[in-house]
Formats: C-alpha cells, structure tokens, sequence
C-alpha cells in the first residue's frame, strides 16, 4: 500500500471522532436495528474498515479499526451487535479463503448491512469435534447437494447465509475430506430451521437445521474442495478473536442496560451495594475479585492485540482471552448469586420472570461452551500454544468411514 | 443417606421412589412447571399416606418415626425428592408439624396437626423478611399481647407454597422475646402475594400482616420463649434441604457420567478424556462429602448435640456450595445440550440454586460460622 494514500491512525480517529459525535446514536437513544446501524457506516466509509475498497471495505487496518470503535465506546455510541458473526467472523474467513468471485459476490452485501450470516459448523452428534462433521456435501454435475443437520447455530432463524462445514469424501482421514460452502437460509426449497428452547425456558437464540438434498452453485464452496478444515480453523480463530475481543473482532462495547448486568463498573457498584445488606466478608472478597477479572481480561486482549500486531503473539492467543474472559464472566454470575441471595431466585408475581440473576446463571455455561468448550481452549493452549505433548486420538490419519466403526472399541 | 439403613426405613426409601417414579416422573415436573400451586393436592395426599408427613411427629399424635430416629428418616425422602426434583411441600409441611408436635396446644394438636399428617392440609413457616436473612435476630415482624388477643404486625417473604397453604407459622418478637404465632391466611388483615421462583416447581411469596388480631390460642408455645424453637426448625429445614441438595447432585452425577459415556468426541468416549475424568473424581469427592455431613447433621438434631449449631452451618455451607457447582460442572459437561430446555439438567439445575439461596446462602453460613468459632475461641 502506498504510504501517501494511506491516512494515519491518528488522523483517521480524529476524523472518526467527528463524524461519530454527529452521525452515531447514544445508547440511551432510541435503539437502532444492527442492519441500519451497519448501514449508516457503510454509508460513511466505516464499515470493514480493514477490508479492501474492492469489497465495500474502507481499505485501511485492523488499528484503524480498532480506533473506531475505541472512539465509539468513548463516545458511548451504539455500534452494530447483531452482526457481530458476519463482520467478525466470517467477513474475515471469506476474505481469508474465498475466491475473488466468492469475495465480490457475498462482502459488499455483508459490509452494507443487507445479508446476516451465521456458522453452521457443530452437528447434534458433537460440536467439540467439529471435524467429525457428517453432513455430506456431494457433487452432482454443475451443482453441490447437501444433506444433512447441523445444530446449535446463532442466529440461524434471522440469518441470510450460513457458511457450513460438511463431508465431502469419507474415505480420506477425517480432516481431509472436509468442503465449507455458503448456504442461503431464506426461501430455499429442503431447508428446515428449528429455534431451540433455552433451559432458561426462553426461546433462545441458536437453531438447529435440517438439509434435505439442498442444490447450491458450485461457486459457493469457499476454498477448495476438501480443503475445508483449514477454512473451519481460520473461521475458529476469528470466532476467538471476536469473543476476546482482538483482530477484525474487535468491535466496541457489546451491549447497554441492564442486559450488561456483570462486567463494567456500574454492574460492579449494584453488585457491592446489594451485598451491603449481608454485610458478608466472603461476598465483598468474590466481588473484588470479579471487579479485578473485569479489569485484567481486557487489558490482557489489548495486550494480545497488540502482540498480533508487532508479530510477538499468533491468532491462538485468542483460546487464551476466550479462555479468561468467559471464566470471569460466568464466575461474575455465581457472585451475583451469592450477593443477590434469594432476591436473585424469587420474586412477588405469579408469572415467569427472566429479569433477574437466576436466569442469567442458567444460561450463563453459554460462554464457556459455545466457540470451542473451555476445555478446547485449553488443549489448544497446553498443546498448540505451549506445544507439550497431544493426546492420542485414535481418529487421527484413518478414513473417516472407518473412524465411526472403531469409536465403541476404545 | 445413611450407609446402614434399618429395614424400616430402607423400605421407606424404596416405596418414596417407587412413588415419585410412577407418579412424579420429570415429565410430571416439566408439566406443572406451569401449574399455579406448582403440586398436585391429591398427589400430596397420597405422598402423605407414605408417611412423608408423619415421621416428626410421635406416635400418640397420629405419627411414627420408623427408626426412633425421626430427622433421619425424613432426610431419607428429602434425597429422594432431590434426585427426581420432586415438587411438594414437604419441607414447610414437616417443619411446622414437628413444631406442633413439640409445642402445639391441645387444640392445635388436634384440629391443625392431623390435617398436615392426612395431607388435606398445607402449612408453611415464615421467617425471613424482605431482603433480609434467616436469623431470629434479625426478625422485625411484632406479636404483641392486647387483651386476650395476638395481634402480628409486619412482612415476611420468601415463604414457600404460600398460595397452597391454609396456615403460616410466623416468627415474630413480642416484648418478652420472640413468639410464634399460627396464622390462618384468611384471617383479616393477611395481604399474600403469591410468587415464583426460579425452580420448576416450587412457588414462594410474600405476605403482609396489618394489625392481624387473633385469639391467643393461636401462638404457639409460649410468648416470648420460642428463640430456641425457631433455632431447631431453621436446623431441621437446613438438613432437609441440604439432603435435597445430596439427591440433586448425585443424580446429575450420574446421569452425566451415562451421558458422557455414550457421547463421542474424536473418536473416542468424552468420559475417557481425563480433563472430564478428574473434575467428576473431584465432584465424587465432594459428594461423599455432602453426604456424611448432611447424615451427621440429622444424627446431631435427633441427639440433640451439643454443637448442633455450628454444624448445621458447616453443612449448608459444604453442601450449597459443592452441589451447586456439581450442577454446573455437568452443565459444562454436557456441552450445548446442557444449557437446552430439552435437557432435565436445568431442573436440577433451578432446585438447586433456589435451595443454596434459602434458609441461608453459604456465605452467609460461613460468615456465621466465622463469629462462631472466634466467640468459642474468645471463651476458651
Ligand atoms: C450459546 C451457544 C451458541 C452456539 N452457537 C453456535 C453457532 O453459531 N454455530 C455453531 O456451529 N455452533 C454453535 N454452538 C455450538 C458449540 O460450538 C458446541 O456446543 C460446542 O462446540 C460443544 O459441542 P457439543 O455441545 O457437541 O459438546 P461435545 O463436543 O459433545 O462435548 C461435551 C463435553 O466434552 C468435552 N470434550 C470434548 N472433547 C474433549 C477433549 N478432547 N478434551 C477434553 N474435553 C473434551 C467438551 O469440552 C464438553 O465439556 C453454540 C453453542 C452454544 C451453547
């Protein structure tokens, strides 16, 4: 990139600032829709800001970005949160592996606001071990048929596109014979979505998807046929990043109100004056320690980031971040509990109630299951990042037909 | 529960199952999570002719304890519920009957006592007030003499199956100390607020008493002499619920161990990976655990130990914390499906963070035990 064109951080957060004090919407205005938000800094030239003009990008980098959102948080600005997936995650991913007609044809529309996408990667027989996909995705003439289900996706029940992992050769080692391909969700003929009932008893935000024999263009595959769990892996670190909070994840302040009941300081403040009337040692001890996490994971991310950047630290340092910051995050809640006692569990009124802190405990494993299980993260941690010794997996380099048979004998 | 149960109550502990099996399957659970009273009052009665309701209470007021040991035979059906996160007032049904049964008048003896033991009856205990702990010192609610009446004036909360109950047992401070009083909730002046909780279940509420005038036949005991009453009815609650708490966490054990068993990940078992393997060894630890100090805290209220107090709070702090967090490991566990409504763990997971927040968190049992034992060392 030539340096003359290339405006200067710190000329672009100056620029940014003014534009975001008059153009962008305070959290305690009136909200506005993740797609007219997205739009609106499309419209300006700050959607995907690190992603090339060729694309609707604003061609710039990830500390540009990440200068923009700092500016919006400062600011206390509403940023686009429902399209945290798209932008984050898979913009990046197709980006990173798609073709150059892949890329014209799915980012401008993603970056404008006009598609949501969602990932369509874990399967009811397992999430953990995403490369044992069984979807199967076979090649028919001009055209791809994909059979089978996936589960657990966010969003998929508002969702334009999906970027799904399946099977595409059962003979080859099972990360061998893996396709991602871009799925349409909208009025497509032998696709099935199911919203899932959360164990809080709302109806949640993930779905499971049925396919039955689903043609798609060829030109969705994203990457190469059989090369798909190197897609699926880009795709994981973007999801890290994203949850931790780095890279082209890192996308301002998450949310406002009293959904953002643990984490930030006011949440804290509530938290400290609830427990007053207990008056208990050991509550006020997990408080702080909750307040001290909520002060540490972030600093640890903008560290993290910042070693991406002069090349000190690997996109796997994101297991790290997603590691702390969803441990901090679900212990905030079991503090909560305690503080909150059996006002956070019982109330006055016959009907259900979700607003209280009960609720957000039963969903509060949310964070350290979903993008890869906290035991994931550690194993990637332990073995890829520190590289001791793996674990022996008997499914490793053997045709992926024959990995199914075997399981029961270990 | 005990390691050597007497052939009594081990058949008590086999026809409990056997009922809640066939009769309050989680299916049933699922079903009356959207029921009002949250238990079904011919179901209860029939619970009752089980001897759920009687084992507190002697024989020659319509009772039977089966081991001449009542608080550990009621443990016994307290775990059971908890390993079917049964519904049912049992444990507000049975405190106020073993305190009938202790210190009821004639009258009450006769025309409250035998209703409870049927099942055609329901009553709860009120002790804690709104926003405020289970401690009899912080109990702000009055019951002052006035002419030959009673007269309650305050506000109680969290009162468990408080829109199924026909009387409130409330504690309240009268001049001369604390007193409790047998309210009937529609005497004039009783304002209920019917609530929920987060349990499936087990419904709550809170009530209001405004100048509730009542003959003084209906405290209970003597004015002004029930602190240590009220002591033993919050100890007896503690080891009903923590033996809940024990049936809870031993079933979500075990039903995610069978879970993890059948469950592949990378061509193998999720229970032969040993990260899963030593958290559930550490879970089967704490456990155990529960279970030997929940049995030593029934043993301890039969006998009438002399550290009764400090160890009910040991056990609730041990218990609340480790069943909890039991629950929640097996949430982890289970992966995705563990925070589904289609799974049953959010049934164990709801009872269980209900009960670690009644009759006291652990926290503030531990906070309890902490000016126990520097008072104990202080006199020493
Ligand atoms: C709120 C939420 C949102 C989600 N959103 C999406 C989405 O948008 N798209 C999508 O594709 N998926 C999504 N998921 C699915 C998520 O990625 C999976 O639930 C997760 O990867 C775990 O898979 P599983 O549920 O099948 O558990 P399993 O893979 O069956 O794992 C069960 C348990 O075994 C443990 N385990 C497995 N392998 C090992 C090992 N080698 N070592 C140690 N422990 C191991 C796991 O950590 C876990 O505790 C979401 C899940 C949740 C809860």
């Amino acid at each position: 990139m030539n340096a003359q064109e290339t405006e200067s951080v710190e000329a672009f957060r100056a620029r940014a600032a003014r534009w975001i004090e008059r153009d962008l919407p305070r959290w305690n205005d009136e909200h506005v829709e993740t797609r007219d938000l997205q739009r609106l800094l499309f419209d300006h030239g700050f959607a995907g800001i690190a992603f090339p003009r060729a694309y609707g990008g604003a061609g710039l980098t990830l500390d540009h970005q990440k200068a923009f959102y700092d500016e919006a948080t400062a600011q206390d600005r509403q940023v686009p949160t429902g399209n945290r997936v798209s932008i984050g995650m898979l913009g990046p991913t197709i980006l990173d592996h798609g073709s150059e007609d892949a890329q014209l044809r799915f980012l401008p529309p993603l970056l404008r606001g006009d598609t949501l996408w969602v990932q369509l990667l874990s399967e009811p027989q397992g999430g953990s071990d995403m490369a044992g996909a069984t979807t199967r995705l076979t090649r028919d003439g001009d055209t791809y048929v994909l059979h089978g289900s996936k589960m657990w996706s966010s969003g998929a029940h508002e969702a334009d596109f999906g970027l799904c992992l399946c099977r595409s050769d059962w003979d080859a080692p099972k990360h061998r014979g893996l396709s991602m391909i871009a799925v349409p969700l909208k009025g497509v003929p032998g696709i099935t979505i199911q919203q899932t009932r959360s164990a809080s008893g709302l109806t949640s935000d993930f779905s499971e998807e049925f396919f039955d024999n689903v043609v798609l263009p060829i030109e969705y595959l994203i990457g190469e046929e059989n090369d798909g769990w190197a897609v699926a892996q880009t795709l994981l670190l973007h999801e890290r990043n994203t949850v931790g909070n780095i890279g082209y994840g890192y996308l301002g302040r998450r949310d406002r109100g009293p959904k953002r009941m643990f984490g930030g300081e006011p949440a804290m403040r509530s938290l400290a004056a609830a427990r007053r009337r207990s008056a208990l040692d050991s509550v006020g001890e997990a408080i702080v320690e909750t307040y001290i996490e909520s002060v540490v994971a972030p600093l640890t991310s903008t560290r993290v980031m910042a070693g991406l950047r002069v090349g000190t630290h690997s996109g796997r340092w994101g297991s790290l971040t997603k590691l702390q910051s969803t441990v901090a995050a679900q212990a905030s809640v079991r503090t909560a509990l305690a503080a909150w006692g059996a006002d956070g569990v019982i109330w006055d009124g016959e009907e259900v109630q979700y607003d209280n802190v009960g609720t957000t405990w039963l969903e509060s494993r949310g964070g350290t299951i979903s993008g890869g299980t906290n035991e994931m993260q550690r194993n990637i941690i332990s073995e890829r990042l520190l590289g001791l010794p793996r674990e022996s997996a008997p499914d490793r380099d053997v045709p992926f037909s024959e990995v199914l048979r075997n399981a029961r004998r270990v | 529960m005990q390691v050597e149960l007497s052939e009594a109550q081990e058949l008590f502990r086999s026809s409990s199952r056997r009922f809640l099996e066939a009769e309050a399957p989680l299916t049933v659970v699922r079903e009356l999570y959207d029921s009002r009273e949250g238990f079904d009052r011919a179901w209860w009665r029939r619970a009752a002719e089980l001897g759920w309701t009687s084992v507190l209470v002697p024989d020659r007021l319509g009772g039977g304890t089966l081991s001449g040991r009542p608080v550990a035979d009621a443990v016994i059906v307290a775990e059971e519920m908890g390993r079917l996160v049964a519904p049912g007032p049992f444990l507000p049904v049975n405190v106020v009957a073993a305190t009938l049964a202790a210190e009821g008048s004639d009258e009450q003896q006769s025309s409250v006592l035998p209703g409870l033991i049927s099942g055609e009856l329901v009553a709860t205990w009120a002790l804690c007030e709104p926003h405020g702990r289970w401690d009899v010192d912080a109990v702000r609610t009055t019951a002052t003499a006035s002419g030959g009446d009673i007269v309650v004036e305050g506000a109680k909360a969290y009162v468990e199956a408080l829109g199924a109950a026909e009387q409130v047992l409330v504690s309240a401070r009268s001049a001369a100390g604390l007193t409790q009083v047998l309210v009937p909730l529609d005497a004039p002046g009783v304002h209920a607020t019917l609530g929920r909780s987060l349990d499936a279940t087990r419904r709550f509420g809170s009530v209001r008493f405004e100048g509730v005038r009542l003959p003084r036949s209906a405290v209970v005991g003597n004015v002004g002499e029930a602190a240590d009453r009220i002591a033993q009815q919050l100890r007896l609650a503690l080891a009903l619920q923590c033996a809940e708490l024990v049936g809870v966490a031993d079933r979500t054990l075990e039903f995610t161990i069978e879970y993890g068993l059948e469950r592949l990940a990378f061509g193998r078992p999720i229970m032969s990976f040993q990260a899963l393997k030593h958290r559930i060894a550490d879970m089967t630890v704490h456990l155990e655990g529960s279970k030997a100090v929940t049995d030593a805290l029934a043993d301890a209220i039969d006998g009438d130990a002399a550290d009764v107090e400090r160890f009910s709070s040991v056990t609730k702090a041990y218990v609340g914390t480790h069943a909890l967090d039991t629950v929640d490991d097996c949430v982890q566990i289970t992966g995705g499906m563990g925070v589904t409504w289609e799974h049953d763990i959010h049934l164990y997971n709801r009872r269980a963070v209900v009960d670690r927040a009644i009759f006291g968190t652990p926290e503030e049992h531990k906070h309890h035990l902490l000016s126990l034992l520097s008072t104990s060392e202080e006199t020493a």
